[in-house]
C-alpha cells in the first residue's frame, strides 16, 4: 500500500539536490526515510518510548470515551478518572478477538501493566481514592490539555470542527442535553438562559471522543511496534516510519463519532454515517495541534504574555512537542512534566539502560525520556508527512523529474515549519542531544 | 598550655603532612582533623579561659612570645579554625599537590592565630607578616588563569601592609621618651603627643586597610579572589581581611584614640564610599568571583564606619559583622566555587537555569539564594543582625556616612536579585549542562557555613555575645554620642578579658 521504497541509489538523480536549510533531511525523506535519523540507538529509543506512551496512552483512550460518552455533563465531574470496570474491559476495536476490525495483535482489554499500576501506583495498594488525591495515578490532565489543545486551536483541516457549528449537531446536542438533565430544573433553567455555554461543553465532549477514539487506535499501534522491535523485526528507523504509515492507511476512513449513553439509551450527537474520518478529522487535526501549536504551559503562560511572547495569531503558535523545550521541566506546550511522568512508570530496562550510560543517569532520567519522546514524535510526523505525501502527491520512486519537484516542494514547505529557532529538528539530529 | 596548642597544632600537621604519601587521604583528614582539634581548643578556652602566656623570645628586640585570648580574639580565633576547616571540606578530591596545598593552608592558619594570639606588637608583626607567604604561594600555583599577576599584585600590596605596620610599631617605641617592650599593655599606656598619634595612625590606616582592604586601597582584591583557588578565597575573604578589622581596633581605637576621635569623621567617609563603591561595582560585574569580591569591599565599608562611630553598639555591630560576614561571604565563595567546578565557568552570561531540578544545581543555588539573602540582611540570617548594630550604633556619631551605607546595603539585594535571576533562571542550555549533580561530600562546607548563618539570625547571641564585655570599654563615644570618653582607650588588656 506505501511506496515509501527508496528510489534505487545507482540511478542518477532527476532533480538537482535541494538548497533548503534542512536539505539533507529533505533528502532522507526523498528517500523513504525519516526525519530521524535512522542509527540503531534511535531505533530503540523510539520503540523503547512507544511502548511506555502505549500504557497510559490504553487508559487516556477509554478514560476519554469514559467521560465523552457516560460521564458527560455532570457539573460536578470529580469522579470523571474514576474509569468504570465496563470502560476498561471495553473492547478495543482495532486489537484482540472482539475487535470489529482486527488489525493489530494486542489483547482487546486494558494492558496488564496498566491495571497492575492502577491497583499498586508507584506507592502501594489502597484506595482508589487514597491514589487519586495522592496523584499516585495516570495523568489524566494530560491527555485532557490535549483535547484542549484541538478544541482551542479548531479549523485544522478535515469537516469536524464545522459540524459542531450546525443546526443538525446542536438538534443532536440539545436532545442529549435535556435528556441528562431531565428532572433537574436548575441545570435545564441554566441551559434555558445560557444554552450556547452548555453547547460549548458538549463540543468539548465531542473532543474528547475524537481524541479518545484516535488514541484507540495508536496504543495498539504502539504496542505491535514493541513486540515486533523484541522479535527483532525491525532493521532502522525508516521501518519504524512505514508501519507507522501502513497503520495510518489501514484505518484510515475508520470512524470518528461522538455517542452519549444516557439512562441505556444511546443519543448520536455525531452520527457515524456523518462520514468523519480518522485521518482527516481526528489524526491531523491532532498533529497539528498537539505536535506543532498547543499553547504556552499554563504555569507560564503570564509571563510570557507579559514578556509579549505570545503571538496574537493563533496559527502562529509552536509550543508542541516538535517544539518544546523539555528541559526547564513543565515550560511550554502540553505539559510534558504530567507525560513524562506517565512514561517513567512503564520504561522498558533496555531504554532505562540507555538513560543510566548518559548524564545524570538515574536522576534526570525525566529529562532524557522527555528528548526521547520529542525523537519519537519527529518520527510520528515523518510518517504523516509521508502518509499526505502518498495521499496526495506522488511516490518516492516516480520516474517524472516534474513529480518529484513536486514531492519536494511538499517537503520543503513541511520543513520550513522547522525553521524557527525553537525548532528541535537540529537537535534530533544527533545523538548528543539527550 | 592552651594557647601553645592553638598555635601548635596546625604547626605540627603542616610539617607531618609532607611524610605521608602524596595520594594519601590522610592529608586531607588530618588538615580537616587540625584546624577541628583546634576549634575545640578554642572552645575549651572560652568555657575556661586560660591564662596569658609571656615568655622571652629576643628581649634585646623587646621581642616576647606573649599571648592571650581576650573577648576581641577569641571569637575571631574560632572563626579563622572553622573556616580552615571548611577551606579543607571545600578542596576538590582530586586536589593536586596535596601535602603542600594543606600544609600551606595550615601554615597561613598558624598566621592567623599567632596574630590573634599575639599581646606583643612585635610578635604580631612577625605572624602578620608570616600570612602572606602561604597565601601568595597558595594563589600562584593553585590560582587561576591569571594567578601570576594576581600573586604579584597580592604579595606587593601584602608587603607594602607588612612594611607600614612594622614602621608604625617600630615608632612606638622610637617616639616613646620612656621607651615601649611592645606588648599591648604598655603600647595602651604610652606617652604620645596628638601628633605623634596622627603619625601612627596615618601608618595603621594604610596598613590594615590594604588587609581588609578599603577604598582606595584596594587594588589587590578583587584579582586575587577572582584568581584563588576556592578554599583560598574562602580563607583570604572570610578570616584574613578579618585581622585589618582586628587590628584597627587594636591598634587604632585602642593605642591611638586621641588620633582616632581626630580623623573618625574622615574614617567613617572611607567606610561609607567603600561601602558604595563596592556594591556599585558588584552590580556591574560579569563574573561571580568579582561580583563576592566587590561585595565584600563594601561590606569592609560597614566595618570601617563602625569603626569609626566607636560607639559600644557600633564596635559590638563590627564584631557581629567581622563573624556575620566571615560565614557568609566563605560560604558565597564555597557555592561559587562549587558552581565553577561543575559548570566550567564562573562567568554570569554563560550561566542560566541552574535551578532546574533534573539538571542544574538546584540545592547548590538554594544555598545561594539562602547566602545572598544573608548578605543582603535579610532578617532572620546573621547579615541582618549584624548590620543593624552597625547602623544603629553609627547613626548617632555620623549619620550621613551610615545613610549611605544603609543605601548601599540595599545595592546588596540589587545584584544577589540580578545574580541569582540571571544564574538561577532562564533556560539551562542542554548542550552546556552536561555535568553531575554535587556530592553531599561537596556540600558539608556550605551546609555546615549556611547553618550557623542561620542560627546566627535566630540567636545572636552567637554573634554578640563573645565580645561583648570587651568591646564596651573600648568604645571613644556613650551611646548617644554626645559624650566622647576619654579615659577607656586606656583600660588595660587584663580588664578587656571577657
Amino acid at each position: 500500500m506505501t511506496t515509501t521504497t527508496a528510489p534505487e541509489p545507482t540511478k542518477a538523480p532527476l532533480i538537482p539536490p535541494s538548497t533548503h536549510r534542512y536539505a539533507d533531511v529533505i533528502h532522507r525523506l526523498e528517500a523513504g526515510g525519516s526525519m530521524l535519523p535512522d542509527t540503531p540507538e534511535n531505533l530503540k529509543q523510539i520503540i523503547g518510548i512507544y511502548k511506555a506512551y502505549a500504557v497510559p496512552m490504553d487508559f487516556y483512550w477509554r478514560d476519554l470515551l469514559y467521560i465523552a460518552e457516560q460521564v458527560f455533563l455532570n457539573p460536578l465531574p470529580a469522579f470523571k478518572y474514576f474509569i468504570s470496570k465496563e470502560y476498561l474491559d471495553r473492547p478495543n476495536s482495532y486489537a484482540g478477538d472482539q475487535s470489529q476490525l482486527r488489525i493489530w495483535r494486542g489483547t482487546e482489554k486494558a494492558h496488564p501493566e496498566l491495571l497492575e499500576f492502577m491497583d499498586r501506583g508507584e506507592t502501594r495498594r489502597m484506595p482508589k481514592l487514597l491514589h487519586h488525591l495522592w496523584h499516585d495515578r495516570v495523568n489524566m490532565e494530560f491527555a485532557e490539555a490535549c483535547m484542549q489543545a484541538m478544541l482551542w486551536h479548531q479549523g485544522m483541516g478535515g469537516r469536524f470542527n464545522d459540524y459542531l457549528e450546525s443546526d443538525a449537531y446542536k438538534a443532536n446536542a440539545d436532545r442529549a442535553i435535556k435528556a441528562y438533565f431531565k428532572g433537574n430544573p436548575l441545570m435545564l433553567g441554566l441551559y434555558k438562559l445560557f444554552p450556547e455555554m452548555v453547547l460549548e461543553q458538549v463540543r468539548q465532549l465531542s473532543y474528547y471522543a475524537n481524541l479518545g477514539l484516535f488514541w484507540e487506535v495508536m496504543a495498539p499501534v504502539f504496542f505491535e511496534m514493541s513486540d515486533i522491535y523484541d522479535e527483532g523485526g525491525f532493521k532502522g528507523v525508516p521501518d519504524a516510519m512505514d508501519f507507522l504509515v501502513n497503520g495510518i492507511f489501514a484505518v484510515a476512513g475508520r470512524p470518528i463519532y461522538h455517542h452519549v449513553f444516557i439512562d441505556g439509551e444511546c443519543f448520536e450527537i455525531i452520527p457515524k454515517s456523518e462520514g468523519f474520518t480518522w485521518l482527516y478529522e481526528a489524526a491531523l487535526p491532532y498533529v497539528e495541534a498537539v505536535f506543532y501549536r498547543t499553547s504556552p504551559f499554563r504555569g507560564t503562560k503570564s509571563y510570557n504574555a507579559q514578556a509579549g511572547q505570545v503571538p496574537a495569531n493563533q496559527a502562529d503558535f509552536h509550543y508542541g512537542i516538535l517544539y518544546a523545550d523539555v528541559y526547564p521541566v513543565g515550560s511550554a506546550g502540553i505539559p510534558p512534566t504530567l507525560l513524562m511522568q506517565d512514561v517513567l512508570h512503564f520504561l522498558p530496562p533496555y531504554l532505562k539502560e540507555i538513560y543510566k550510560q548518559h548524564r545524570r543517569g538515574e536522576e534526570d532520567e525525566l529529562i532524557q525520556l522527555g528528548i526521547t519522546f520529542q525523537r519519537s514524535m519527529y518520527n510520528v510526523t515523518s510518517a504523516v508527512i509521508q502518509a499526505l505525501r502518498c495521499a496526495l502527491l506522488y511516490p518516492l520512486d516516480d520516474t517524472d523529474p516534474k513529480h518529484l519537484q513536486a514531492n519536494r516542494a511538499f517537503f520543503e514547505a513541511q520543513m520550513d515549519r522547522f525553521l524557527r529557532p525553537e525548532a528541535r529538528l537540529p537537535d534530533i539530529q544527533t545523538q548528543d542531544y539527550r | 598550655m592552651t594557647l601553645l596548642l592553638l598555635l601548635l597544632i596546625p604547626v605540627v600537621v603542616a610539617c607531618g603532612l609532607p611524610l605521608l604519601p602524596a595520594e594519601s587521604p590522610w592529608v586531607r583528614r588530618l588538615a580537616l582533623l587540625a584546624a577541628l582539634a583546634q576549634m575545640s581548643v578554642g572552645l575549651l578556652a572560652w568555657r575556661t579561659p586560660p591564662a596569658d602566656l609571656s615568655v622571652s623570645w629576643l628581649p634585646k628586640l623587646g621581642l616576647r612570645l606573649d599571648l592571650g585570648l581576650d573577648g576581641l580574639s577569641l571569637p575571631l580565633v574560632l572563626l579563622a579554625a572553622l573556616i580552615t576547616a571548611m577551606a579543607v571540606l571545600a578542596t576538590p578530591v582530586g586536589q593536586s599537590r596535596p601535602r603542600l596545598f594543606f600544609a600551606l593552608l595550615l601554615v597561613t592558619n598558624v598566621g592567623l592565630m599567632g596574630s590573634f594570639l599575639a599581646r606583643n606588637a612585635l610578635l604580631f608583626v612577625l605572624a602578620y607578616e608570616l600570612i602572606m607567604i602561604p597565601t601568595t604561594l597558595l594563589v600562584a600555583i593553585w590560582g587561576g588563569e591569571r594567578r601570576a599577576g594576581a600573586a604579584i599584585r597580592f604579595l606587593i600590596y601584602g608587603a607594602v601592609s607588612g612594611i607600614t605596620l612594622l614602621a608604625a610599631v617600630l615608632a612606638f617605641g622610637w617616639l616613646n621618651p620612656g621607651g615601649v617592650d611592645f606588648s599591648f599593655t604598655d603600647l595602651a599606656h604610652h606617652n604620645l603627643t596628638l601628633q605623634q598619634q596622627h603619625w601612627l595612625l596615618a601608618l595603621v590606616l594604610v596598613a590594615f586597610g590594604l588587609k581588609l582592604p578599603i577604598v582606595p586601597l584596594h587594588g589587590w582584591q578583587p584579582l586575587t579572589y577572582s584568581q584563588a583557588p576556592t578554599p583560598v578565597a574562602m580563607l583570604l575573604s572570610g578570616a584574613v581581611s578579618k585581622l585589618g578589622a582586628y587590628g584597627l581596633l587594636r591598634f587604632g581605637i585602642q593605642f591611638l584614640p586621641d588620633a582616632w576621635s581626630d580623623w573618625s569623621a574622615w574614617i567613617a567617609a572611607v567606610g561609607a564610599v567603600s561601602a558604595i563603591y563596592g556594591a556599585l561595582n558588584a552590580i556591574a560585574q560579569l563574573d561571580m568571583r568579582r561580583l563576592v569580591a566587590y561585595s565584600s569591599l563594601g561590606h569592609m565599608g560597614f566595618l570601617v564606619l563602625a569603626l569609626a562611630a566607636a560607639t559600644p553598639l557600633s564596635l559590638q555591630g563590627m564584631m557581629a559583622q567581622i563573624l556575620a560576614h566571615g560565614l557568609i561571604i566563605a560560604l558565597l565563595f564555597c557555592l561559587v566555587g562549587l558552581i565553577e567546578t561543575k559548570t566550567g565557568t564562573a562567568e554570569i552570561p554563560a550561566l542560566s537555569g541552574l535551578l532546574n531540578a533534573q539538571r542544574g544545581l538546584p540545592f547548590t543555588m538554594g544555598l545561594l539564594l539562602l547566602a545572598l539573602m544573608a548578605a543582603a540582611g535579610v532578617p532572620g540570617q546573621a547579615g541582618f543582625v549584624a548590620e543593624l548594630l552597625v547602623f544603629e550604633g553609627s547613626w548617632v556619631a555620623y549619620p550621613i556616612p551610615t545613610l549611605v551605607c544603609l543605601v548601599s546595603s540595599g545595592f546588596t539585594a540589587v545584584y544577589a536579585v540580578r545574580l541569582f535571576n540571571r544564574v538561577g533562571f532562564g533556560r539551562l542550555d542542554n548542550a552546556k549542562a552536561d555535568w553531575a549533580s554535587t556530592s553531599w561530600g561537596e556540600r558539608v562546607p556550605a551546609l555546615v557555613l549556611t547553618a550557623l548563618v542561620l542560627v546566627g539570625g535566630i540567636w545572636p547571641a552567637l554573634l554578640t555575645g563573645w565580645s561583648e564585655d570587651a568591646t564596651a570599654p573600648l568604645a571613644l563615644r556613650s551611646s548617644d554620642a554626645v559624650t566622647v570618653i576619654a579615659a577607656a582607650p586606656h583600660t588595660s588588656i587584663s580588664e578587656l578579658s571577657a
